[in-house]
């Protein structure tokens, strides 16, 4: 089920078990103490390593040779796969803390995933019950999701590139051929060849261009099929019967196999991407949702400005210093990121109670596609979506006796349909509220 | 140190250069090289010779040469430390050190104190206040009555200006930002501890040297 070794940046590993190889003890940047090592991979060796600081946390640190990088020509590989980890935050997608950097060597401090290979857990059973994968495979939508409405496209998603946390849940890893939406060509499409054989699309063997959404779920498919069959669906030792059989379909479901499950791996493994199921359609998948419709799995990874907003008390009272530090000049986030990125804001001055504000937010659920939480502390409320994407907040401020500052923060991690929420429903609520303080509001 | 001038901020910082402004800063040498990047590209945008103008800076902030924003022209003038109406590399890194999440509260403190001292009368004057507050309600486009910014402004001094006097000392703005937290929040930047991610490119640049880039070739 392993494929060769063909990764740019190289981030798959074959695991050693040479102690030898290991400076035990070294601390680097007198941050993080060298353990073992996990993988040597053709252009770096991946390693366990603790935090020399009072927490101890676990990192796995990729430590890659600068001279191997700049003279193979992959400088912009690297530059592109620490940009792409950087805009991704999610519970089952490996978390980049820091890069670091000598003359020599450049450092990848990532999250460390204490299970290892989710290929091992497959091998050491053989295969796995539908449970079991079900567990799996939707904790991979949902990363995949989460690139999706990020713009990320993985194009290289197998089995060797999923790990698994110390409670065995799924990681994503290794973004080092990943696209984002600003290499999309004037047709629509992503046209570089990349990925693992056994995994990779029809449409991109056709090299005629493809959509880098659509070949993520076909790579889905594929490793769902591997986890239940134990093998994978496609495999040939000569390259060009593996592309025939890629490209006409061909595949057989082992017996043990579900209908439901049959029909799910049907529309993944469909070699029409235009018929091709969505992930939108994963989502009301029948086996997919086989014991109670699947919730996202809501562990913040990286709690966002917007949501930090939520860590005070009631409804909290403005002083002068407050109101003035709303003011944009006194935000420098600019400085730092992409203002497309950046979270909206909008706030108005009203007269309503502010409770009688949080129970009109409460009320905006949408047909359960919107999911209002509000704080214990009662001063504001988080929105999300179905998928668990945060869509925005609202905060409730005391301003006098008789006013409120009404305060809502717009995520960018809410996709689409979170702008679509906000455009037709938040923004008139907060309009409305304000609407009788057309003229300056007085005592 | 000596100043880096226009020639050489073009150029990577040395290591010299680097250790030295980590040394005196909560940043690591990756963090200032890190920096370095970020601040080639903003202080380039308009005139390139390395220096950080007034409207670069207002650029980099609101994607925006134009907007005017007295705020930002306060983070601005306290950038400049040297009053030559440019900010240097070095003057750059010294001053964001303010906005680190690590940084002492005591510089949070001291360096919000002088914001909002627009008039560097040493106090932060109730006129003052009332022209920030004037500016904010403009710019946001939330309408207060003159009464009502009145009130806002009683309600502040009542807990801030414990001398009443009209205005806030240093000592008394200490004493009020311990009360009100949230007086600070602007004070710490958590994008600078994300630097090295968010301007990647000075790993191809780094001049760091680790002890084990000297002894180990296996690492």
């Amino acid at each position: 089920m392993r494929e060769a070794q063909n990764d740019i940046v190289a981030t798959e590993f074959a695991t050693t078990t040479n102690d030898e190889e290991v400076p035990s003890g070294v601390v680097l940047f007198g941050k993080y103490e060298l353990r073992r090592l996990l993988g040597v991979g053709a252009f770096a060796k991946v390693y366990h390593a603790t935090s020399v600081d009072d927490t101890h946390q676990s990192v796995a640190l990729k430590a890659v040779s600068k001279n191997k990088v700049l003279n193979g020509g992959f400088a912009a590989n690297v530059e592109r796969e620490i940009s792409i980890m950087r805009r991704l935050h999610h519970p089952n997608i490996i978390n980049l803390f820091e890069v670091l950097a000598t003359k020599t060597k450049i450092y990848f401090v990532m999250e460390f995933a204490a299970g290892g290979e989710l290929f091992h857990e497959v091998a050491g059973k053989g295969r796995l019950t539908e449970e079991t994968a079900r567990f799996y495979f939707r904790q991979l939508i949902s990363a995949v999701k989460h690139c999706h409405s990020r713009g990320v496209f993985h194009r290289d998603l197998k089995l060797d590139n999923l790990l698994l946390d110390e409670d065995g849940n799924l990681k994503v890893s290794d973004f080092g051929l990943s696209a984002v939406t600003g290499q999309i060509r004037p047709d629509g499409l992503l046209h570089t060849v990349c990925g693992t054989p056994t995994y990779v699309a029809p449409e991109i063997l056709a090299k005629r261009g493809y959509d880098g959404a659509k070949v993520d779920l076909w790579s889905c498919g594929v490793v769902l099929f591997a986890l239940i069959a134990g093998y994978l669906p496609f495999n040939d030792y000569n390259p060009s019967v593996l592309y025939r059989k890629i490209y006409r379909g061909q595949f057989r479901f082992p017996r043990w196999i579900s209908h439901d499950l049959r029909f799910l791996l049907s529309r993944l493994l469909d070699t029409n991407p235009k018929t091709r199921i969505t992930v939108d359609e994963i989502y009301k998948d029948t086996w997919f949702n086989a014991d109670g419709e699947y919730r996202f799995n809501r562990v913040l990874v990286k709690e966002s400005e917007c949501e930090k907003q939520l860590g005070r008390t009631g409804f909290k009272s403005l002083n002068a210093f407050d109101l003035i530090s709303f003011s944009t000049g006194l935000d420098m986030s600019g400085l730092f990121e992409d203002p497309t990125g950046s979270n909206s804001v909008e706030r108005v001055v009203s007269t309503v109670v502010p409770e009688k504000i949080m129970e009109r937010v409460e009320a905006m659920t949408e047909e359960g596609r919107v999911v209002v939480r509000r704080e214990k502390n009662g001063g504001g409320a988080k929105l999300e979506g179905q998928d668990g994407n945060l869509i925005g907040i609202v905060v409730v401020y005391q301003l006098t006796d008789e006013l409120v500052v009404v305060e809502m923060k717009r995520s960018e991690k809410g996709g689409g349909f979170g702008g679509q929420f906000w455009k037709d429903k938040l923004r008139p609520l907060l309009l409305e509220l304000a609407s009788e303080l057309e003229e300056p509001v007085s005592r | 140190m000596g100043c880096m001038n226009s020639k050489s901020v073009r150029k990577f910082p040395a290591r010299e250069d680097s250790l030295d402004l980590a040394a005196e800063t909560a940043f690591t040498v990756n963090e200032v090289e890190a920096l370095f990047v970020l601040f080639r590209s903003i202080s380039n945008s308009i005139v390139n010779d390395g220096l950080l103008s007034k409207e670069e800076f207002q650029l980099a902030i609101f994607k925006n040469k134009k907007k005017d924003n007295i705020f930002a022209n306060r983070i601005f003038d306290l950038f400049d430390v040297k009053k030559l109406g440019v900010v240097d590399f070095e003057d750059f890194v010294r001053s964001l050190n303010v906005f680190h999440p690590n940084a002492s509260l005591k510089d949070k403190i001291a360096f919000s104190f002088r914001l909002y001292d627009l008039h560097n009368t040493g106090f932060i004057e109730r006129p003052e206040v009332k022209e920030m507050l004037i500016a904010l309600l403009f710019e946001s486009d939330m309408k207060l009555a003159d009464d009502v910014i009145e009130t806002i402004l009683d309600k502040t001094f009542v807990e801030a200006d414990l001398k009443q006097d009209g205005k806030i000392d240093t000592e008394e703005w200490e004493t009020f930002v311990k009360r009100n937290p949230s007086v600070l929040k602007i004070m710490t930047l958590p994008y600078l501890r994300d630097i090295t991610i968010s301007f990647p490119s000075f790993i191809f640049n780094s001049t760091n040297v680790e002890r084990v880039d000297e002894t180990s070739t296996r690492l």
